[in-house]
């Protein structure tokens, strides 16, 4: 079907308010990325629509939202997807560049989107709607299981552009998350995710403590040569970091960590740092992880 | 008239700018930055999302994906287009609508990756209005429709109904539908960019960008 620039006009109105089906919305798409002709009437028509949004008072949402974003996001963070937009940022903003066509496209682009997470969260949402006892575990079931998936999901990608090992390392740490979110299904558990926090370092995971144990599970580390061990801290309000343990991490790039600490409340902060042995006291910066557990009933 | 403009787009390439500065720490995987961003327009977010779709948790899955979006896709704005503001409430927009036809599984889905045509072929209006619209100016603005052009809008844009749909519920033939969303667009276009008839000529709105600097 072609679409004369007439036919353009008469849908102009529809397409710029989102009220055409699909496919005239496509044929339109079509006729502006091939026409020769100047077709004001969708720059006139068009530029008013994003300030209908204007019209509303703002209205202020849960505060909860911001936490479950900041953990989205954290989780997405690290293998790429943050790298490749960046690249695809000096590309768009080349003075010349076609934005029409060059928007169109990219929405094909083999960049595009995870769609695991954010549907995985939605059931997960509709289910802790549905329970009010228990909601809040279901909650942070809900942020955990996109940091899996899209751990899971940039592992895949990565593995698909031609990296090695990388299937492995994301099933170890498949693992390694399943049973951080087991930790943080108890009652009473906090858990938090933690954050690359050195410009070095692309470490994430996340972190469980109940009863008195607590549960690292990170991605993103270089392998430890010799004595070397990732050595896991636990600080809490202006005090000194405390040591909990180190563990070595092999070429994967996942390590678990299970230790015990009874600074574990609700505000306390974990961190990561490389250390050249066993046993270390003081941290050896840079911190390459961290993050704060939230959480607990008491 | 033209120094009002030329004043306006200078306060509002100021909050513009800091706004693009923040996105591109943004596209960089900063995390200090989304929340920057989620701080400055998440009420207004909430309030497009909670409109469209009149569902409080829905509301919330839809803001976080808006920001999801911005988080994996700074680089899709395209500076000159429109404001840093603009396109991250077209992307709360365009999600909200999204969402709620997801719930009608008649309605095909549009393809959620695509630009929303407001993005798409978005005319920069921007630099005539800058800076100087609010709630109050844009309903002062669309009071400049009549109430029939008015329903047609705004079914479309916060209703997410296709034209065709729009018609069925109006009982009105198509063609009318289009005539009414196309006269209504021009008239809002009028009284935005002029700052339009009785719209902008309330006191007020001429020292607007001098108070706020």
């Amino acid at each position: 079907m072609t679409m004369t620039c007439d036919d353009a006009r008469d849908l102009a109105p529809g397409f710029v308010l989102g009220a055409l089906s699909p496919d005239e919305a496509s044929a339109v798409r079509a006729h502006l990325a091939t026409c020769a002709q100047e077709h004001a009437e969708f720059a006139e028509l068009g530029g008013v629509v994003p300030y209908l949004a204007d019209s509303v008072d703002p209205v202020e949402p849960p505060a909860g939202l911001r936490s479950r974003l900041l953990a989205a996001a954290a989780a997405e963070r690290p293998g790429g997807v943050a790298r490749e937009s960046a690249a695809g940022l000096t590309a768009a903003e080349r003075p010349g560049a076609s934005p029409v066509v060059a928007e169109g496209r990219e929405g094909a682009a083999p960049t595009s989107p995870i769609p695991f997470p954010s549907a995985g969260n939605r059931e997960q949402r509709a289910a802790a709607r549905m329970s009010g006892r228990g909601a809040w575990i279901l909650r942070i079931a809900a942020v955990l299981a996109i940091a899996v998936l899209g751990a899971w999901n940039l592992q895949l990608q990565s593995r698909l552009s031609g990296v090695e090992g990388d299937l492995a390392a994301a099933q170890a740490y498949r693992a390694a998350v399943t049973a951080v979110l087991n930790a943080a299904a108890q009652p009473g558990a906090q858990s938090g995710f933690l954050a690359a926090a050195d410009p070095g370092s692309q470490a994430t995971g996340l972190v469980a403590a109940s009863g008195g144990s607590v549960i690292l599970a990170v991605q993103n580390l270089a392998p430890t040569t010799g004595s070397q061990v990732y050595e896991a801290w636990v600080i809490v309000g202006d005090s000194a970091p405390v040591p909990l343990g180190g563990f070595e991490v092999g070429l994967g790039g996942t390590g678990v960590f299970r230790g015990s600490t009874a600074l574990a409340a609700s505000g306390a902060i974990f961190a990561l740092t490389l250390e050249p042995a066993r046993g270390a006291t003081t941290p050896t910066l840079p911190v390459l992880t961290l993050g704060t557990i939230v959480g607990g009933t008491g | 008239m033209t120094d009002e403009a030329r004043h306006s787009l200078r306060t509002a390439s100021a909050e513009d700018d800091a706004d693009r500065l923040i996105l591109v720490d943004v596209g960089e995987g900063k995390l200090d930055a989304l929340e920057g961003l989620y701080d400055r327009y998440r009420a207004m977010a909430y309030a497009i999302a909670l409109r469209i779709t009149a569902d409080p948790a829905l509301a919330e899955d839809v803001v976080q994906d808006a920001f999801m979006g911005v988080w994996r896709h700074a680089s899709r704005y395209v500076e000159g287009r429109g404001s840093v503001k603009t396109w991250l409430l077209s992307i709360v927009h365009h999600r909200a609508i999204d969402a709620v036809r997801r719930r009608k599984p008649v309605t095909e889905l549009p393809d959620a990756e695509l630009p929303a045509p407001g993005q798409l072929i978005e005319g920069d209006i921007w630099p005539q209005v800058a800076g100087r619209l609010d709630a109050v100016e844009v309903r002062a603005a669309l009071d400049v429709l009549s109430p029939v052009q008015r329903e047609a809008i705004e079914l479309a844009y916060w209703g997410g109904l296709s034209q065709s749909e729009i018609a069925i519920q109006t009982g009105v033939p198509l063609g009318t539908v289009k005539s009414r969303m196309r006269l209504g667009l021009q008239l809002l276009h009028g009284a935005l960019v002029s700052g339009g008839g009785e719209a902008a000529h309330r006191p007020g709105s001429v020292d607007r960008p001098g108070a706020s600097g």
